[in-house]
């Protein structure tokens, strides 16, 4: 057999690549701020393991701190390839996050510890009570979405409004406090490092992945929000496949309270998890899915929240005064859409 | 004016789609631009009307040579296209349609919204029309859509007008009127290019024509020294075989029976019955209420009253995953719409239905997913490239193939085929024909819904003809040609 050697040719495939590959672009984009962020934090450390242990130090803060927004956007890029949005996600994180610390609280005011129960089956119980919210709520925007036929701009816009405010108005005279042994669920101090925010991250990237690739229901995802017409005259119950979507956003979007709750150890009503909605958003299509619906992946969105943390993470290390850095957002979610969009010429 | 394509080359990456093709049209003459899907019809006319531009060769109009790289320059020199799918804003009136982009403004800067209905009004009077300029276009039929793009043409003088299929989704009142009004131009002087597929349309209205295959003009001449036959195998290359059509079934078992059924506005009092093994043709104009009643009966429309039994079973399907657990599949008509799923690749699309019950546990079987579809693949000889392009890069007539691919690996036992060779080339056409023939073979009871009644002809042992939402008749052997069908689907004969 004779076999023919190509002469590897860089620029060829790297051309190639950029026009064939969506995606490459942002992640070049990604390995390019990576480099100037590793050149901003600085090497003039004299040792190599300092230098490194810095460096990571850096990178599990970025991870840790966009775990909650990274989890969420899971959720959103479901949402956004069926051609939907969520804005209510960060309204319902607050909400969420109050009924897991009314369930939590050890203290005299707290729901469970009045009947006596306290520490872990307290906390197991408030963490499901959590989940089992964001899953009816985000049934409930499901619903008024298929059944009531709503935009999903509007029923949402609608959520996100009544979660907020209903949320203040309940926590008004209750003062629920966070025991300390449940920060230990995100907080949780494994060689020096706080990685569990990180590991939780990971872990549901895998499920929303494999899922998406390889379950009828992830399927479907795709096709409903390509063509919701033709997905249902092919048999599929496009009204469960959007409900569905939704409740998952819902469940996501507990398991984020539920990490937030832990990281921060209290809650801030009226301002915790307001503009995790845009921040999702802009993950989700930084990371290349269509609003148009039809085209997404779960690893571009991963991509996506990736590139901003570590753009936020560069203007905080190079100096950029904060007012400024909501514009840098702004600049990559415009970049990173133009990039994406020579496919069609 | 007398147009002349001289040696159009145009490449598509390695693929070249026009190889060395001349084309020539002179004024008060209609040409048959015609040719199977891919053979580079659309291509050369892109090329025409500026849209796409040509590797090589020239355009020559009365003999000097033009060059346009938009269609905004091919219409200065007064080509007008009119594609497939209309340009038109639903929710505005006819004028402003017309004028649209080219709005005539008062010296104030606001719309001269009288004078532009005067214009307007004088196209209609030159083209021997009686339309009310201010009507809203939403309230047009099909065929006076395509008469207010053709005015719009007129509007800006176009000497030469692109027709791409004008017809496709006319009624046969609707084919005549612009017909009529092709007739009106052409008297006037305009060369009018008509694609089309349907060759009895072409041998009626059109003075020449030309046959492109694989991107080579194959012949040019004139209509009233050929025949379809001539026509159809100079398109595919060979001569077109026409398979038999299916033997009658009487007595093979009942496999579904409609009794009254009636809906709020679309049908009334429809029963019908379809045999195991049996094609059913139901046919009529558009807008019979035929389409609208599958749509019932798979679940995916509006509730009905009446009865409606499967297999001798009393069924009433509210939901489309009903009807497939029922064992019914469903072709609709419009595939861009309702058949494909634009962004998902080849095999997903084939896959669509089967997909939630091919399971390993919680996670997808591929492998059966695959293998299901490479055998419907086979069947159908689908031509494609790998399971992984995307369903937009097959001809209409294997994307037709691959919605028909996802219902065979569901093994329906009732097939429902709306429009089943809507926008299939010749070739194609008769491929489909064979398929459902052979799946009826093989026990499958199939309802082919079909305004073309040479279709039905072609591929049913009966059909029932339907009028303004009733069944008028059914029709069965000899009864069976095009004139008896007309005079039922017309309402002729009561």
């Amino acid at each position: 057999m004779e076999k023919r050697v190509e002469k590897f040719n860089f620029i060829s495939w790297f051309r190639n690549m950029w026009v064939t590959h969506p995606l490459f672009s942002t992640f070049c984009a990604l390995v390019l701020m990576i480099i100037l962020q590793t050149v901003a934090l600085g090497f003039d450390q004299g040792s190599f393991s300092r230098w490194f242990s810095i460096w990571s130090r850096n990178w599990i803060n970025i991870l840790r701190n966009n775990a909650t927004i990274g989890i969420i956007s899971l959720g959103m890029t479901f949402v956004i390839i069926t051609g939907g949005i969520d804005l209510a996600v960060g309204s319902t994180l607050v909400a969420i996050g109050a009924i897991v610390m009314v369930f939590i609280d050890s203290s005299a005011t707290g729901l469970l510890s009045a009947i006596g129960i306290t520490g872990a089956p307290a906390f197991i119980i408030g963490i499901i009570m959590g989940l089992i919210a964001g899953l009816i709520l985000g049934e409930f925007t499901g619903i008024l979405i298929t059944i009531g036929k709503l935009p999903p701009f509007i029923a949402t816009l609608g959520m996100m409004k009544i979660c907020r405010s209903v949320t203040q108005q309940c926590m008004q005279t209750v003062n629920p406090q966070v025991p300390r042994s449940f920060t230990q669920i995100a907080n949780l101090s494994i060689g020096g490092q706080m990685f569990m925010p990180i590991i939780y991250w990971l872990l549901i990237a895998f499920i929303m992945y494999w899922i998406s690739k390889h379950t009828a229901f992830g399927r479907h995802v795709f096709a409903v929000g390509s063509n919701e017409r033709a997905s249902r005259l092919s048999g599929i119950n496009t009204e469960r496949v959007k409900r569905a979507v939704y409740a998952i956003m819902g469940l996501l979007v507990g398991c984020a309270a539920v990490l937030q709750v832990s990281r921060i150890g209290a809650m801030d009503y009226a301002n915790a998890g307001s503009g995790y909605e845009m921040d999702a958003i802009a993950a989700v299509i930084v990371g290349g899915t269509s609003m148009a619906g039809g085209r997404g992946s779960i690893s571009g969105t991963i991509l996506g929240v990736l590139i901003i943390a570590v753009m936020n993470n560069l203007l905080n290390l190079i100096g950029v005064p904060p007012f400024l850095r909501e514009a840098f957002k702004g600049f990559i979610v415009i970049a990173a859409v133009l990039l994406q969009k020579k496919e069609k010429a | 004016m007398d147009l002349e394509m001289k040696n159009i080359f145009k490449s598509f990456g390695a693929n070249l789609v026009l190889d060395d093709v001349s084309f020539s049209l002179s004024g008060g003459q209609i040409k048959a631009l015609l040719g199977e899907n891919g053979a580079g019809k659309s291509t050369l006319m892109n090329i025409l009307g500026g849209v796409l531009g040509a590797d090589g060769g020239k355009i020559l109009i009365d003999g000097s040579e033009v060059s346009f790289s938009s269609p905004k320059e091919s219409l200065d020199m007064k080509i007008a296209f009119i594609h497939q799918e209309l340009n038109l804003i639903n929710d505005l009136p006819i004028y402003e349609n017309l004028f649209i982009g080219r709005e005539i403004r008062k010296k104030s800067g606001f719309l001269d919204h009288e004078k532009m209905i005067s214009e307007t009004r004088r196209v209609f009077d030159e083209m021997a029309l009686s339309l009310d300029p201010e009507v809203m276009v939403r309230d047009l039929d099909a065929s006076y859509k395509q008469i207010v793009e053709i005015s719009r043409a007129m509007l800006m003088d176009a000497r030469i007008v692109i027709m791409d299929e004008p017809t496709t989704s006319l009624t046969e009142n609707e084919i005549e009127r612009v017909f009529a009004l092709m007739r009106h131009l052409k008297s006037m002087g305009v060369g009018i290019i008509f694609i089309s597929h349907k060759l009895n349309e072409v041998m009626e209205i059109c003075d020449s024509y030309a046959v492109l295959r694989d991107g080579h003009m194959i012949r040019e001449g004139k209509i009233n020294e050929t025949d379809t036959r001539t026509l159809a195998s100079l398109m595919v290359g060979h001569e077109v075989v026409e398979g038999l059509r299916a033997e009658s079934h009487d007595n093979g078992k009942i496999i579904m029976e409609a009794e009254h059924l009636t809906d709020s506005k679309h049908f009334k009092d429809i029963s019908f019955n379809i045999r195991e093994g049996e094609i059913v043709g139901f046919t009529g104009l558009l807008g019979d209420g035929r389409s609208e009643l599958f749509q019932s009966i798979f679940g995916a429309s509006l509730p009905y009253s009446g009865s409606l039994r499967i297999d001798g079973n009393e069924e009433r399907i509210h939901s489309t995953q009903q009807a497939v657990r029922l064992g019914i599949g469903y072709v609709p008509r419009n595939r861009k719409e309702n058949g494909i799923v634009k962004d998902l690749d080849i095999l997903s699309n084939g896959s669509l239905v089967t997909l939630s019950m091919r399971k390993k546990g919680l996670f997808l079987d591929e492998a059966a997913i695959e293998s299901d579809f490479a055998n419907a693949k086979e069947k159908l000889s689908i031509k494609m490239g790998e399971d992984s392009d995307p369903i937009t890069s097959l001809s209409g007539g294997n994307q037709q193939k691959v919605v028909l691919a996802k219902w065979l690996s569901a093994k329906p036992r009732i097939l429902i085929l709306d429009n089943p060779t809507q926008g299939v080339d010749v070739g194609a056409k008769e491929e489909i024909y064979q398929i459902i023939t052979s799946l009826a073979e093989s026990g499958v009871a199939i309802a082919v819904l079909s305004s073309e009644s040479k279709e039905i002809i072609r591929v049913c042992s009966r059909c029932y003809v339907m009028y303004h939402g009733r069944i008028l008749k059914e029709l069965r052997g000899d009864e069976l040609n095009e004139k008896t069908i007309m005079q039922y689907a017309t309402g002729v004969v009561e």
